[in-house]
This record gives structure tokens, sequence and C-alpha cells, in this order.
């Protein structure tokens, strides 16, 4: 199958169009992720929006009422999100064990709504993705998402930039570090919610993780790092459907591999340029 | 037998002072980190203080930023806004960050208006400028995380300037470097200091840095023990009282000399 025949399947171009807008937003927001050692709250809201889908359908079921199960899915992952940033900052608990119970505890609850309502087949659907279920809708969701978080990043770059490298410094410079966590927050869990179709839960902090973490190996400077990031973020998961099609894979693990591959191209580029030893050459300060 | 030593400096008659603490106390759950603390700021002062560890010098500085709320006291600004520069005795911070000398200064630069990691051509210039003041233009596209901690410690100095402080705030800042970075340091900071009249407030274990520097010394164990010009306070009696212990002042306070370059 090649490129033009591939396009010319409506649901194939749905998901490519997907990829483009998704890609470079989960590998942007990911490079403030990453650097803020917030990957693994990022893959508990992935997970979390079982929950939130069971909650979808439990409505749905016992008040007859039909709400956009998207909108659900948003609400209780924004709801979660803002309780656990507000659990970094209010408790003296690490952050990685609020996450942990708190992820865990709301799964928990969801696969009991689940096993209650009896619809397994709902897991299938949330853990996966499926890319080509794309429609108009879900991409003007995705597009909407897209200028929202890269108004946040354009606006909010210094503030952001300086709180990840030291939130005391950034307080002192007067950045309200409070509000910029919760607000950062708030758009790791929409960003997920709206991504959770393309990769599902279990794969969706590939997206996220895995651009910038290669980004970071070739790059000398936050502006490459931004810029590289971004630009793995939208070819690895192009990359990925359209192998999926032409090799008749499961769309989902190609994207991801898609993205590893060009990981350990990232690490062999920074071999090769000798960017390695500079990265260990790094004094603690 | 030896006078009691003054517990704030002599008031200046006429002059508003930038800042002024009164009867400062801050409590961290049942210990007082610091306790009936006065001190007035006026223009171009070069203040020192001095204490053993836990004595208050760093909840002094964060109750000044407003990053802890006095328990005791206030701290006025009567003036109105104060443009404060602060300088951290540590920056903890992951040393793999990409970013480098001249990301970090326009990130730390408080111009209003910051697009996608850019600022104007007004405030590059306002950058390398301080650079060059600090003898650092040439790190402007090093990686940050590969400066040595004498470099490291002038850019976080160069971060502070580009605030257009009125007060500086420094806190240890020689204690990441050796003796000849410390006079360099010393010695740039006199510079602007004698350039803007800038005032500043520093916090520093080194009596030799400390009697180069200030003009003004306090003595900081809870409470200001001791305060006035480093001749009259950094004396044996008075230092054995603030630390406990006997600490010897560094060569009666002549100007200190400098090392052969």
């Amino acid at each position: 199958m090649n490129l033009s025949e591939i396009w010319s399947y409506e649901f194939i171009r749905y998901a490519l169009i997907s990829a483009c807008i998704l890609g470079p937003t989960c590998a942007l927001l990911g490079v403030f992720v990453t650097l803020r050692g917030m990957a693994f709250f990022s893959d508990s809201l992935a997970h979390s929006a079982v929950t939130g889908v069971a909650l979808g359908f439990l409505l749905e079921e016992k008040t007859g009422l039909a709400i956009d199960p998207m909108l659900i899915v948003l609400a209780f992952s924004i709801g979660l999100a803002s309780l656990m940033a507000w659990l970094f900052h209010r408790t003296t608990l690490r952050p990685d064990t609020v996450i942990a119970f708190s992820f865990t505890g709301s799964v928990a609850f969801g696969v009991i709504i689940i096993a209650w309502l009896q619809k397994y087949r709902l897991l299938d659907g949330i853990l996966f993705g499926s890319i080509y279920a794309n429609g108009p809708s879900d991409i003007l969701r995705q597009a909407i998402l897209a200028l929202v978080v890269g108004g946040f990043l354009l606006l909010q770059m210094r503030p952001l930039t300086l709180s990840t490298l030291n939130p005391e410094l950034a307080q002192t410079r007067g950045i309200r570090t409070g509000w910029l966590n919760y607000a950062f927050a708030i758009l790791i869990a929409a960003t997920v919610v709206v991504s959770l179709r393309m990769l599902g839960a279990l794969l969706l902090s590939a997206l996220i993780v895995i651009p910038p973490a290669a980004a970071k190996l070739v790059s000398n400077s936050f502006a490459a790092l931004l810029l590289v990031s971004a630009v793995i973020g939208l070819v690895a998961p192009f990359l990925g459907v359209v192998a999926s099609c032409q090799l008749d894979l499961p769309t989902g693990p190609t994207i991801v591999l898609a993205n590893v591959g060009v990981l350990i191209l990232c690490y062999a580029a920074s071999l090769f340029l000798g960017n390695r030893a500079l990265h260990r050459g790094g004094r603690p300060q | 037998m030896i006078a009691p030593a003054a517990k704030s400096f002599p008031a200046a008659i006429g002059r508003k002072p930038l800042l002024q603490i009164q009867g400062l106390g801050v409590r961290y759950g049942s210990h007082w980190a610091l306790r009936d603390f006065d001190l007035d700021v006026h223009q171009g002062d070069m203040v020192g203080i001095i204490g053993p560890n836990g004595g208050g010098k760093s909840t002094l500085f964060k109750a000044i930023l407003g990053l802890v709320p006095p328990t005791a006291g206030r701290v006025l600004k009567p003036s109105g806004a104060l443009r404060v520069g602060y300088v951290p005795q540590h920056l903890t911070y992951d040393t793999s960050f990409p970013i480098t000398v001249g990301e970090f200064l326009t990130v730390n630069h408080p111009a209003r208006f910051f697009w996608c990691g850019g600022v104007g051509r007004k405030q590059k210039r306002e950058i390398t400028d301080t650079l060059e003041r600090l003898h650092v233009a040439d790190l402007l596209g090093q990686r940050l995380g590969t400066l040595s901690g004498g470099q490291f410690q002038r850019i976080l100095v160069a971060s502070a300037l580009l605030q257009k402080p009125e007060l500086l705030l420094l806190d240890e800042p020689s204690a990441s470097v050796d003796r000849r970075g410390s006079d360099d340091l010393s010695d740039i900071l006199e510079e602007i200091h004698r350039a803007t009249s800038l005032s500043v407030v520093f916090v520093s274990h080194d009596l030799h840095f400390v009697s180069h520097l200030a003009k003004k010394v306090c003595c900081l164990n809870q409470t200001c023990c001791a305060a006035g010009d480093p001749q009259t306070v950094l004396t044996e009696h008075l230092l054995a009282q603030t630390y406990g212990a006997t600490v010897h002042p560094w060569r009666s306070f002549q100007p200190a000399e400098p090392l052969p370059r």
C-alpha cells in the first residue's frame, strides 16, 4: 500500500491527522513532564480514565442521561489531577506515593463499577485505544487541545521553565508556582483524556515521555530540546500509522515502537556526537 | 570592662529606609528560628550578616522575600514595592537539564512579555551587559550544568541583577568558591555597589569576605547579638558571644590584602 493509497481511506486519513496533532502536543508537554519527573503522574491519569468511563456508564444507566462519556472522563481526570496536585503541596508524602495510592485506588473503584455493570468489553477500548475510530469531532477536539496546550506553553514558558528548574528560585522571582502547578496538572489530565483514543491507557505514556527523552540525548540547549522533541512527536506517530498499514500491524504498538526506534537512533547519534560525555560531565550543584 | 554591643544599627537621621524590619520573629513549630529582630536597610548600604548554622540567617531572607510569614513583628518596605534580587545559597537542579546560560538568564528576566523562550533585543543586550559586568560574557552559550562553582555563583548573581533590584540579597555568596574566587566576587560586588549605589545584604560564614565587603555587620543567632561597623562588631569577644565558641576575627580588620595573581 503506497502513501496515496493510504491517504485515500478516510479512517486512515483521520488517524494520520490525529497523529500529527497529538504527537507534537504530547511531546511538547512531555518536555516539562519529564523534566519535572512527572512521567508516572501522566501514566496514572491515563489508567484512571477507566474509572471515568465506568462512572459515565453508571450515570447513564442509573439516570438515563446520555452525557458525552468524554466529558465525564475529562471531569474525573481533572478532579483526580487536582487532588493529587493538592496532596503534593499539602502533605509530606512523596509525590510517587501519592500517585500510587490515588491511581490504584481509583482504578480499583472503576473496575468494581465495570464488574457491577457487567461491561468488561469497555476495558479493551480504554486500555488499547482505537485510533481508526477517530472522526471529525475527535479531530476538532484534538485541535482545540493542541491550541490550548500551545497557547499555555507560549504564554507561560518563562515561569514554567524556571519553576521546573527550581521552584524556590521561581518563587523569589515573583512566580506563583502553586497556581502554575495546578494549571499544569489539569493540562496533563486534559491531554491524556483527549489522546486516549490514539494509543489507549497502556501505551499513552510513550507519546509523552519518549520524544523528550530522545530529544534530550541530542540537545545542548532548551530551544533545541523543544524543537527536536516536537519534530520527533510529529514524525514517529506518522511513521507508526503508515508502517502499521503497510505491514498490517496493530497501530498503537507500532506507533510506540516507532518512538522507541527514534530513541535508539538518538542514542546512537549522541554517541557519535559525543553528547553523552557532555551529559555525564554535568557537575552536580 | 567591655561595653555592651548595640543590637541594631544607629538610625540614619532624615533618610527613609528601603527596608525596615521591626521585631521580626519566625517560628517553625515550637522552635523560634528568629526572634525580636530589627534591621533598617538604606539605599547604598552594604550589610553583612554573620552567625552560626541554624542562627536564622536564611529564615531572615525568606521572611524578607515573603516566602515565610512572620510569626511576630513585620517587614516594611516604606518606599512601596521594593525590587529585590535574590541569590540563593544552593540551587539544586537537574544538571542534565539542557539549558544554556543565556537561556537560564532569559527565563530569569523580568520582562512581562515573554514569547516562547525569547525576549527582545533590548533584554538580550541587558543580559550580555550583565555578564560582561561580572566578567563571564564568554559563558553565554555554555550549558548551565557544566559550570564550575565560581562560574555558577556569578551566573546566579547575574540573574539577580537582571531583576534591576533596589536591594540585593546574597545567601552565602562565597560558600562554593575558593579564596581567589571569593576575592574576585567581593571586588565585583564592590564595583557594582559603587557604580549603582545598590543596597546589598549578604550572609556569610567567611569573616575575611565580610570584613572586605561589609560596611555594616550584624551578628545573628536567633536574634541580633551585635550590630555596627566591622571594626566594632568583628571582635573576639562579640564573635564568641554570637557563635558560643572562640572565633578569631580576620587580621584585626586591616583591609584584606589581595592574593598574588
